[in-house]
């Protein structure tokens, strides 16, 4: 089986030859290239370059394009922070919705820019030419939480839900159809999966989500799966409170950050769903050793069960020992995707 | 107490309005700020935070029950530097340099101020040189810096290495957080303690503040 392959049948519930492997990867992609972040982020051939090679060198089933949280924002006209060789940030002080009059204003930019989400679509394009069906593509979008977040601030944005629902509801409306736009451009360019990032969701109990974050959360899954595309729903933190939420959006693919016990996982999502995780980045990843990480994924399988995909809850952090990584390969591959050991 | 009573509900329900005229209804009543804040001020925080431990609360109540505790803090604070009443020690918190993600640290500053601390807080992006002008100026107990990113966690060391190098690290306690941070990197770096949480970070410190 290809890696595509492999991974298009454990989302669709069916037998592999051995499970996947799809870690995220960023910086640590960038470094295996030997190229500064902010070259990564802002010329997609960085990015394609960076992903073939990490994904050859590691035996990953999958590529991704998955770089930071700014392109939709930075689009809008956000004010945005950029560094040599890290990830850009947004600067909340200066936010675009600071004031949150702005919103009804605020012109929505399509994918087609010529800036930073076309950049993403140009690396989708790029990438499905040269892995062909070998691997996996996945595009990415900022879920409307997050993306709500980013233009308004988070700290602004967690005290609206109280303070001023009618414009929390504006607002996802907004962060809705950018998203649902960009993902369809992502699938349009050969995007097999979008991943759906939302982690500020994660920082909301069960009453926000229900209210604020499913409905739009859902809206955006329907419309990925209406164009033909799936969904790796990628909300990392801790979210234990929301994972009921989260198991009945219909997402092919949900991750699991290392503060969410694997089998709590499994028991609020169900038997159907397929999870990724979830190891700690940071203790189990970097901080382990081959030894250890196989121990910590051994665990992950008995209690995630034969839908699962091996994976750390979030990025792989770059300075991680190659070895480590390694090691998560070593045991997808010698490990049959119905969970048996071979 | 009634008033304290309203003021430990209208902190815990986040109501800044209520907490504010509350607050200043007590003190036209003759009530002492400090009694406030010992009897309404810091229960109020101390049950924001076990709620969160609980997963009760999450960061939209921890950020409504820190502006409500905020509100009532204002009119506290000019009365409390005209009778020359004092906190039970000072903090300097910030996020490192090149890190722009304050919102944890805006909790763990809100718990420890409405937990009777004075809070320095030099906000995000805080180079260790900012640090050591806070120390050299404000003369904290404690010097409390956050981290989201691993690529922005060596401003932690360079930050304590530049207290090092000012002659002032043995004047406060270094305590760190964030979530790629643990209890072994706090070692490696010479601090004095991490805490996963807002609300562990307040024991944290009172417990050092025991000890000292």
């Amino acid at each position: 089986m290809t890696g595509r392959e492999r991974i298009l049948a454990v989302l669709a519930g069916q037998g592999a030859d051995h499970l996947p492997c799809m870690p995220i990867t960023m910086t640590f992609a960038s470094d295996i290239l030997g190229a500064k972040y902010l070259q990564y982020v802002r010329d997609h051939r960085v990015m394609v370059d960076a992903q073939i090679k990490t994904a050859e060198l590691f035996g990953f089933d999958y590529v991704s394009t998955i770089s930071d949280p700014t392109r939709e924002a930075a689009d809008l006209g956000a004010n945005i922070h950029w560094y040599e060789d890290r990830p850009p940030a947004i600067n909340e002080e200066l936010a675009l919705l600071a004031d949150k009059s702005v919103l009804s204003r605020l012109q929505a930019s399509g994918p087609i820019t010529g800036r930073r989400m076309e950049d993403r679509i140009r690396g989708i394009e790029r990438l499905r030419e040269l892995c062909g069906s070998e691997l996996l593509v996945e595009g990415w979008v900022e879920g409307p939480c997050a993306e709500a977040a980013d233009l308004r601030g988070i700290n602004r944005l967690m005290m609206d839900f109280s303070d001023d629902p009618s414009f929390v509801h504006e607002l996802f409306d907004f962060t809705l159809a950018t998203a649902i736009d960009f993902a369809a451009a992502q699938i349009n360019a050969g995007a097999d999966l979008i991943g759906v990032g939302d982690a500020a969701a994660s920082l909301v109990g069960p009453r926000i989500y229900n209210e604020f974050v499913w409905p739009w959360e859902k809206k955006l899954v329907d419309s990925i799966h209406a164009n033909g595309g799936r969904v790796r729903l990628h909300i990392c933190g801790n979210t234990r409170r929301i994972l009921d939420g989260m198991g009945t959006l219909g997402c092919d693919l949900v991750d699991i950050d290392y503060p969410v016990p694997m089998d709590q996982a499994r028991a609020q999502t169900g038997p159907q769903q397929t999870l990724a995780g979830n190891l700690d980045p940071v203790r189990d990843v970097r901080n382990g050793s081959p030894e250890t990480i196989g121990q910590s994924l051994a665990e992950v399988l008995r209690q995630a069960g034969s839908r699962w995909i091996v994976a750390a809850g979030c990025e792989i952090v770059r300075d991680t020992p190659h070895e480590n990584v390694r090691a998560m390969t070593s045991f997808a591959q010698s490990h049959a995707a119905h969970g048996m050991i071979q | 107490m009634t008033d304290s009573n309203e003021l430990y509900q209208a902190i815990l329900t986040g109501n800044a309005k209520k907490a504010h005229a509350t607050t200043q209804a007590a003190i036209e009543a003759g009530v002492a700020p400090m009694d406030l804040i010992t009897a309404s001020m810091v229960p109020a925080m101390d049950q924001v935070g076990r709620l969160f431990e609980e997963e009760e609360y999450f960061v939209p109540e921890l950020l409504l029950a820190g502006r409500a505790m905020k509100s009532a803090m204002e009119l506290l604070r000019p009365l409390m530097v005209a009778s020359g009443q004092k906190m039970s020690a000072r903090v300097v918190i910030g996020t490192v340099k090149g890190d722009l993600h304050d919102i944890g640290k805006n909790i763990v500053a809100s718990m420890l101020e409405g937990s009777g601390f004075e809070v320095i807080d030099l906000g995000a992006d805080v180079s260790p040189e900012a640090f050591v002008a806070a120390v050299e100026q404000r003369q904290p107990q404690f010097v409390c810096m956050s981290a989201l990113l691993t690529v922005t966690m060596p401003a932690m060391k360079t930050t304590i290495d530049a207290l090092m190098t000012a002659g002032l690290r043995n004047r406060v306690k270094v305590l760190i957080g964030g979530a790629p941070v643990t209890t072994e990197y706090a070692r490696e770096i010479g601090a004095d303690g991490y805490s996963e949480n807002a609300s562990t970070a307040v024991g944290l410190v009172r417990s050092l503040l025991a000890e000292a």
